[in-house]
């Protein structure tokens, strides 16, 4: 049982690493993105926020994965 | 409260002789948004207005005027000014005032840049003569000679040099300054002078150039320096005498370039308006209430020369908005413009903005610790910024959530700074902390839920499931409400789609089954617990079982049911709306994660902290103080401003999306806010 423990582990642990390992790679252009048409429009900041935390989501998907395995450690 | 103001579109009509007294009662209204003229087809007999005869008069004096501000800069006299001069006397003064002042602020400042020239030119002197200075030989000495070449400069190593020269020849003479300097000129017989070049070179020689004039260097600099001495309190009495003339002069600068902005303003009003030959035309918008009052004071004034016309509104039109909020509601309007405007037709959301962003902030903190620090937090951002809207705006959402998060750290989390009041059940041989144990008094705060724990965990998930379920479905309603007039379709593609948000908001609510019957207890005792536990619960648990997991009849048909809806009437396409709110529901669980990461950031680090502290060295326990205090306010900051972020976001793209159209037009009435003037 404590090896399938270790293995639960080590699968929520890369369930919710990849999944913010992709948020951060999305959020990582967007924000570039989002920061330059800000500074040209001060009124795209609003908007662009909202793009910037769309991947977010992402992340949290990977997180109730993770929790969903836990519980069953 | 829940709409814009209502408008409604008017028109003014009158003859060109009344036009300026027409432009001065609706300036002083301040109710009136004027929609700019455009010129329709080519025998339209409409055309664009021309500024009145004074305006350019009146730009040109605000131009001047707006140059001395600009020199002048008041930014200290501004906030001392209370009194509003009156616009009669300003009107009487301005004229030849303008004229005196700009030619008193043009010399002021021009005495003074004269003298900073001045100053800057004799220092620049002195840095040239200052190393001959050590020398003490007259300047005429160095040059005009046949036989000698002078080299002058700063030697590195002097020594070298004295030792090497008599190598060369012995028909030279050096002389040295005995400052740390290393000044040095060598008088040097020509022939030799090449020789000299390569050895200064080898000694670190840098020229100093000779500066022109003649007599001792010392004396110069005397002299100089006494000059430099008499300017700077030249220099200091000019300043003075700026900052009394600003003094002096600041309020009726102010007032009068308040006072021509305004003048300039309604002069250049005519371009915005249609024009005849003989008579204008002015198209507007007027907020309802308002339109009474507007149309009894010009009656009155104008004594009903103007003809003034209400126009049918049309589907086309885009009205200004104008949002009519109580007062600690309006603070939020700024949240939303930060979005976008809403839309005339938009429901107004501030008032729901106003209680769910800092309950979600707040329950993300969950905290009394840092409930209260975000309350000090935004008076101190309010105080700091308080010339601002923006940012005392910001600081009041700061404190707003401050409150929710104390609320929620006292009655359902039961923790300060990540620490629990009561110790909770540990394992043996682990140390756990808590206020109770640390103060040794039994402070009677049970943690309702406990965040460090797996059944906390899932409890905060359903919660954050069941506000997620609640936000969208409001959203999804209001939407409902807003399309059911201008598209029927979309109005129903939305109840599909709460019916599938409801499916899976149940869904959620069975699997975690202990939840209902836990939240449920209260009604244990009322009359209707029978007919809970006898027929409610075990109907709504009822399913068929798909790998363990129960899926309720009731979320099968109540999903079915909303995707046929939306199949039929959006097609395909409205089933990709389908997976959006399930995305949707599912990302109002950061509402839990981030309060967990948060509390369990804090514990962690109470746990080093308090490991230090109460490790029995006093140094250690010093250490271990700072460690603490430095790292809860790392956790204190990335909390609240993560967690203000994402209640942000929750508002912004869940939310919004299911009903917000935003873009629209800001009510911009024709006038302008008085600071230094007054009418009376």
């Amino acid at each position: 049982m404590a090896a399938d423990a270790g293995i639960i582990a080590i699968g929520a642990g890369i369930a919710i690493g990849s999944a913010a390992l992709a948020t951060a790679w999305a959020q990582k252009t967007i924000g570039a993105a989002a920061v330059g048409a800000a500074a040209e429009n001060e009124k795209m900041f609003g908007k662009g926020l909202i793009y910037m935390v769309l991947p977010e989501t992402i992340v949290l998907f990977g997180l109730v994965i993770a929790f969903l395995l836990w519980t069953k450690m | 409260m829940f709409k814009p103001q209502e408008m409604q579109r008017t028109v003014l009509i009158g003859a060109k002789q009344e036009l300026e007294k027409t432009i001065d009662l609706l300036h002083t209204l301040e109710v009136v948004h004027i929609i700019e003229f455009t010129p329709g087809d080519a025998d339209d007999q409409l055309h664009f207005g021309v500024p009145t005869m004074k305006a350019s008069g009146m730009s040109q004096n605000l131009l001047k005027i707006r140059s001395s501000v600009q020199i002048l800069s008041f930014e200290r006299e501004k906030q001392a000014i209370s009194e509003k001069l009156p616009e009669k006397q300003i009107q009487q003064d301005v004229e030849h005032k303008i004229q005196e002042l700009e030619l008193s602020v043009l010399s002021l400042t021009e005495t003074k840049t004269r003298i900073e020239e001045h100053f800057r030119k004799l220092d620049e002197r002195i840095r040239q003569v200052e190393p001959f200075g050590a020398l003490d030989i007259p300047l005429e000495d160095y040059q005009g000679y046949d036989h000698i070449t002078v080299f002058t400069g700063c030697v590195r190593d002097l020594k070298k040099l004295m030792e090497s020269l008599p190598k060369i020849t012995d028909e030279y003479e050096l002389f040295t300054s005995d400052s740390d300097e290393q000044m040095a000129a060598l008088f040097i017989v020509k022939k030799h002078a090449e020789d000299a070049g390569k050895l200064l070179s080898t000694c670190g020689y840098t020229e100093v150039k000779l500066p022109e004039g003649t007599g001792l260097p010392k004396q110069f600099i005397e002299k100089w320096v006494a000059q430099k001495q008499e300017l700077s309190d030249k220099l200091l009495q000019t300043t003075k005498d700026i900052l009394e003339f600003r003094k002096r002069h600041a309020e009726f600068i102010l007032a009068s370039e308040e006072y021509l902005a305004i003048e300039v303003q309604k002069a250049e009003a005519p371009v915005l308006f249609g024009t005849t030959e003989h008579s204008f035309l002015i198209d507007c918008w007027i907020p309802k209430t308002e339109i009474q009052h507007v149309q009894e004071t010009l009656e009155r004034e104008m004594h009903g020369s103007l003809f003034i016309q209400p126009v049918d509104q049309h589907h086309e039109d885009e009205p200004p908005t104008l949002l009519k909020n109580p007062r600690p509601v309006r603070r939020f309007e700024y949240l939303l413009e930060l979005y976008s405007i809403p839309n005339y037709r938009d429901i107004d959301p501030s008032f729901i903005l106003s209680l769910i962003f800092p309950l979600f902030f707040g329950l993300m903190i969950g905290d009394i610790g840092y409930g209260i620090l975000l309350i000090l937090f935004g008076v101190l951002f309010m105080k700091a910024f308080k010339d601002s809207e923006g940012f005392t705006n910001i600081g009041w959402y700061i404190i707003i959530a401050g409150v929710f998060a104390s609320i929620f750290g006292l009655f359902l989390f039961g923790d300060m700074f990540g620490l629990p009041f009561l110790t909770p059940h540990a394992e043996p041989g682990e140390t756990v902390y808590s206020w109770s144990m640390l103060l040794g008094i039994h402070i009677p705060i049970p943690s309702v839920i406990h965040k460090m724990e797996s059944l906390g965990m899932t409890q905060l998930l359903v919660i954050s499931i069941i506000a997620g379920y609640l936000h969208l479905g409001l959203g999804l309603i209001i939407g409902v409400v807003v399309e059911r007039k201008h598209n029927r379709k979309h109005a129903i593609t939305k109840v599909g789609l709460l019916l599938v948000l409801t499916a899976l908001a149940l869904l959620i609510f069975v699997m975690a089954d202990w939840t209902i019957g836990q939240w449920l207890k209260p009604l244990k005792d009322t009359a209707i617990a029978p007919f809970l536990w006898s027929t409610f619960i075990p109907l709504v648990k009822a399913g068929v079982s798909l790998g363990g997991l129960i899926v309720p009849y009731f979320t099968i048909i109540l999903a079915l049911l909303g995707i046929i809806i939306i199949g039929i009437v959006a097609g395909g396409f409205g089933l990709v709306e389908v997976l959006e709110v399930t995305s949707h529901l599912m990302s109002y669980t950061r509402l839990a994660a981030i309060c967990v990461a948060k509390a369990a950031m804090a514990f962690a680090f109470d746990m080093i902290g308090l490991g230090l502290i109460l490790s029995g060295n006093i140094i250690i326990g010093i250490l271990g103080v700072i460690l603490l205090i430095f790292m809860q306010l790392m956790v204190f900051a990335l909390g609240a401003l993560s967690s203000g972020i994402q209640a942000v976001r929750l508002h912004y793209v869940e939310f919004f999306m299911k009903f917000y159209k935003g873009e629209g037009l800001r009510f911009n009435p024709f006038g302008y806010k008085r600071k230094y003037t007054t009418t009376e």
